[in-house]
């Protein structure tokens, strides 16, 4: 992997022609805070920003996705819908990268998924290393606040400049084609990594065990009574889900037409906090109780993903810290009240 | 054969009826796939003669309750539509009044010529197959419902809180904005309308089947409400039920 | 990202047309349906496995096949009315068209019963995913060394594959026992939930494989009888009902702990479900 320098004045000129190859999905603010959206000019871009209220997860596996659409006339006929629109996605931080990998293994495990991959393959992703951590973040402890691979270009802010790592040929093409750049000295690629080394001091929370420790950590405390405590503030609301970049659970759905003629069935993200979610139609509900329904999000971020995927289920962005309500939904504080902390 | 559909209202604003009238694109579809026999605030015609009924409003009367039970008792399929019909409503605000003090304040000296009796949505005087929720009733969840019934199917609705819709529609959360919402128990349903457009969730949709609601008080506490705000909070739509007691 | 979207990959939500030749009436709530793919093609399941059932606007549910393999040109689903899908599918007539995915999930193990003694604990409705591998072990009858088949069901009104259970009691070659949980004035068999029969034969636990599957609260009871028997964990397999959407592993309902029922299952050895501790 070889790495380009781009002068900030001309970032703007680069994204004025990305935005004339099509559509360019970048952050911007809203309300205070940051959102991926649709851009229309560079001056609408921020590339310093801690944290996205949603993590792009929604471009590969949008909220609500037609996949299947049928006609019901004399002969039913369906077919499925899979087409992407072609995207380039601006301003990925390395943790939301590394969450896109681990949906990248799980809609390619067994059965590789359609309408993920059109939509994987379709898109362009241009990251950019988060020097301003969320206060909520804790990717330094979990190996996710860079990122080696991921990406096709990778941008690091080392002041006037922008260190380019370029880490596809897709990525290379889009450059050359659309960007001027210089080739990075070994000055500059140190000036990149002290910028990444002084902003992983800044993280203000971290994981008070280590990856590999996880798993053992939750299945030796599968009955402890901690679950059950935090059940009862548990609003099962899905917040800590729906904002998660690792969770990808989908409910199906059929809508018709009033004519009852047509029809298209889709898929909605689901989440596993949910009431109904693991209730089937006879009434049974193998997840009934809150507590257990909490217990199996923080088990699957730290230790059904790993054993399954080989790839850790929580990046440690911090967004599930941030939405909760009742103030349960830390890993940080989890794992260290089950190790024992305070 | 085309079902026959009803329409009727109670103690309301009728506006659910208004938005079903309000359809602007699938009118014409759900008048060629049911046949409208009685609607008050859009026909000359009645019928006594139907299959399903949309019912508008809240009990508050005892002639109320009579009515309600006669429409029961002819049509095969009863769905309330709408807030004051699927909860009782902001109907329900009086029954933390006696009704004698509640009638004065309405009616003053005329209060001797009235009669009421403390608001209650319809199924707590008739058993109903399905609902329509919202303030005013949610356009999308009718054609859902309606689309169900033709199929012979049961409508998927949420049980579920508005915070699942809220987080999709990408919203910053209103807790986030030094504000506080009924979000985390409210029924879902809505696509979050209110928050995506700058307001708060007021609960217009119930309460998802089993709540948290005493997590959600605590936290509507802890958001700077008192006791009494946060009950008047959850009196707005839903003083029908317990959590508002 | 460069991983090529094959046609096979891009039809994995898509199901394939399949035409209802027969439907049977089971019981009050349950019908038997016969159906053959559009195309001609086989199912080519394994005893064990699942389909998604589509009855499209309705929307899809994943229900167990009922016929063995053996079976050519069509097969067979045995449906309790339920919910959404199901109601619908009770209402199709012959030559009406649904879709069918699948089939997906592991099934029985069909290799390492060969020259076993096998024990069939059917529980209900259980008995729906267990005729499609007792009709294969009784169509290469050869292959396989003792048979017993229990049956029990709460009352003799919810009796499933009444003809099946027949014709298996009449065969000298299977020991079949039966048992309901409430008996009426039809009834002349054993009365007793199904545990009851355990003490009526006899196995060889070194080279008896056992099937248990049933509603969810059979399986603890079932298990201890066979425990009891000394058979040993890897031997006791069983069936489990989950969620199910995807069938194909990305959904996320059908998760057992760690485990995927619609992947990794829905037949489990007990072996494998005791360090699942959501499954029973």
């Amino acid at each position: 992997m070889h790495s380009q320098v781009i002068a900030k004045q001309e970032l703007a000129a680069f994204v004025e022609n990305l935005l004339r190859q099509g559509e360019v999905v970048g952050v911007r603010r809203k309300d205070g805070k940051y959102v991926f959206d649709k851009i229309g000019s560079p001056g609408e871009l921020c590339l310093d920003y801690d944290v996205t209220v949603l993590s792009p997860k929604e471009y590969f596996l949008p909220q609500r996705e037609a996949f299947l659409k049928f006609e019901l006339a004399e002969a039913i006929k369906a077919e499925p819908i899979t087409q992407a629109q072609r995207r380039i996605i601006l301003g990925v931080h390395p943790y939301d990268i590394k969450a896109i990998q681990l949906m990248d293994a799980v809609f390619s495990k067994d059965n590789p998924d359609p309408n993920y991959f059109r939509k994987r393959e379709a898109a362009t992703i241009i990251g950019v290393d988060c020097l301003n951590p969320s206060p909520h973040a804790f990717c330094a402890s979990v190996g996710t606040a860079t990122a080696e691979s991921g990406f096709d270009l990778l941008l690091t802010d080392i002041g006037a400049e922008y260190v380019v790592a370029i880490g596809s040929a897709k990525g290379e093409e889009l450059l050359q084609k659309h960007a001027k750049t210089r080739d990075a000295s070994d000055g500059d690629l140190s000036k990149g990594k002290t910028a990444r080394d002084e902003a992983a001091r800044k993280y203000q929370l971290s994981a008070p065990v280590s990856l590999d420790q996880i798993p053992r950590l939750l299945e030796e405390n599968y009955d402890h009574p901690l679950w059950e405590e935090l059940a009862q503030k548990c609003l099962s609301c899905g917040s800590c889900t729906m904002v998660c970049p690792t969770c990808v659970c989908f409910d199906v759905q059929e809508d018709v037409a009033l004519t009852l003629t047509t029809g298209e069935r889709y898929r909605q993200w689901d989440s596993c906090l949910l009431e109904d979610f693991a209730k089937v139609a006879t009434g049974e509900n193998f997840r009934q109780h809150r507590s257990t329904r909490l217990r199996h999000r923080y088990f699957r971020k730290g230790k059904y993903m790993m054993e399954r995927f080989g790839i850790q289920g929580c990046v440690g962005c911090g967004r599930c810290i941030t939405a909760c309500l009742a103030e349960i939904a830390s890993p940080v504080d989890t794992y260290s009240r089950l190790k024992g902390g305070s | 054969m085309k079902p026959k559909v009803a329409f009727f209202d109670f103690t309301g604003c009728e506006g659910c009826q208004l938005e079903a009238i309000n359809f602007e694109q699938e009118l014409l579809d759900i008048i060629s796939a049911v046949d409208i026999v009685n609607f008050r605030e859009a026909m000359t015609e009645r019928s006594d003669d139907y299959d399903i009924a949309f019912i508008d409003g809240a009990i508050s009367t005892e002639r109320d309750i009579a009515r309600i039970k006669e429409i029961r008792g002819r049509a095969k399929i009863l769905v309330p539509i709408g807030a004051c019909a699927c909860i009782g409503g902001i109907n329900c605000l009086k029954n933390f009044y006696s009704m004698d003090e509640a009638l004065k304040i309405v009616y003053g000296d005329d209060a001797k010529y009235y009669d009421t009796i403390p608001a209650r949505p319809i199924d707590a005087v008739v058993p109903v197959e399905h609902y329509v929720r919202g303030c005013p009733m949610t356009q999308s969840e009718f054609l859902k419902v309606v689309k169900a019934l033709l199929q012979g199917k049961r409508p998927d609705i949420p049980n579920y809180p508005v915070c699942v819709e809220c987080k999709m529609a990408g919203n910053v959360c209103v807790f986030e904005k030094g504000e506080t919402c009924l979000g985390p128990v409210t029924r879902a349903g809505c696509g979050a309308l209110c928050v995506s457009n700058g307001r708060i969730c007021w609960g217009c949709r119930g309460l998802v089947d089993n709540p948290n609601a005493d997590s959600e008080k605590e936290i509507l506490k802890k958001h700077g409400l008192s006791v009494e705000q946060v009950l008047s909070r959850f009196r707005m739509f839903d003083g029908y039920s317990e959590v508002a007691k | 990202m460069t991983m090529a979207v094959s046609t096979k990959e891009e039809a994995l939500y898509l199901p394939r047309l399949a035409e209802l030749i027969k439907v049977e009436q089971l019981t009050e709530r349950e019908k038997l349906f016969e159906f053959a793919f559009k195309d001609g093609g086989e199912l080519g399941h394994q005893p064990g496995q699942f389909v998604e059932v589509s009855l499209f606007g309705i929307g899809e549910a994943p229900i167990s096949i009922s016929s063995s393999p053996t079976k050519k040109g069509s097969f067979e689903l045995a449906v309790r009315r339920i919910g959404n899908v199901t109601t619908a599918l009770h209402q199709l007539v012959k030559g009406a068209a649904v879709g069918i995915r699948g089939p997906f999930g592991r099934g029985f193990p069909i290799e390492p019963l060969k020259g076993k003694d096998l024990l069939f604990v059917c529980g209900g409705i259980g008995l729906f995913p267990l005729r499609s591998l007792i009709n294969y072990v009784l169509d290469n009858r050869n292959s396989f060394n003792k048979i017993i088949i229990l049956f029990g069901a709460r009352n003799p009104k919810e009796r499933v594959f009444v003809d099946d259970l027949a014709r298996w009691a009449a065969r000298e070659d299977v020991q079949f026992m039966e048992t309901v949980d409430v008996g009426d004035e039809t009834w002349a068999g054993h009365v007793g939930v199904i545990t009851t029969l355990f003490p009526d034969f006899e196995i060889d636990p070194g080279k008896t494989m056992a099937f248990i599957v049933g509603p969810p609260v059979m399986y603890r009871f079932a298990i201890a009888e066979a425990k009891k028997k000394q058979l040993p964990d890897e031997q006791i397999i069983i069936s489990l009902e989950r969620k199910m959407k995807c069938g194909v592993g990305k959904c996320g309902h059908c998760q057992i702990n760690g485990a995927y029922a619609c992947q990794d299952g829905p037949v489990f050895t007990y072996a494998e479900v005791k360090n699942l501790r959501e499954a029973l």
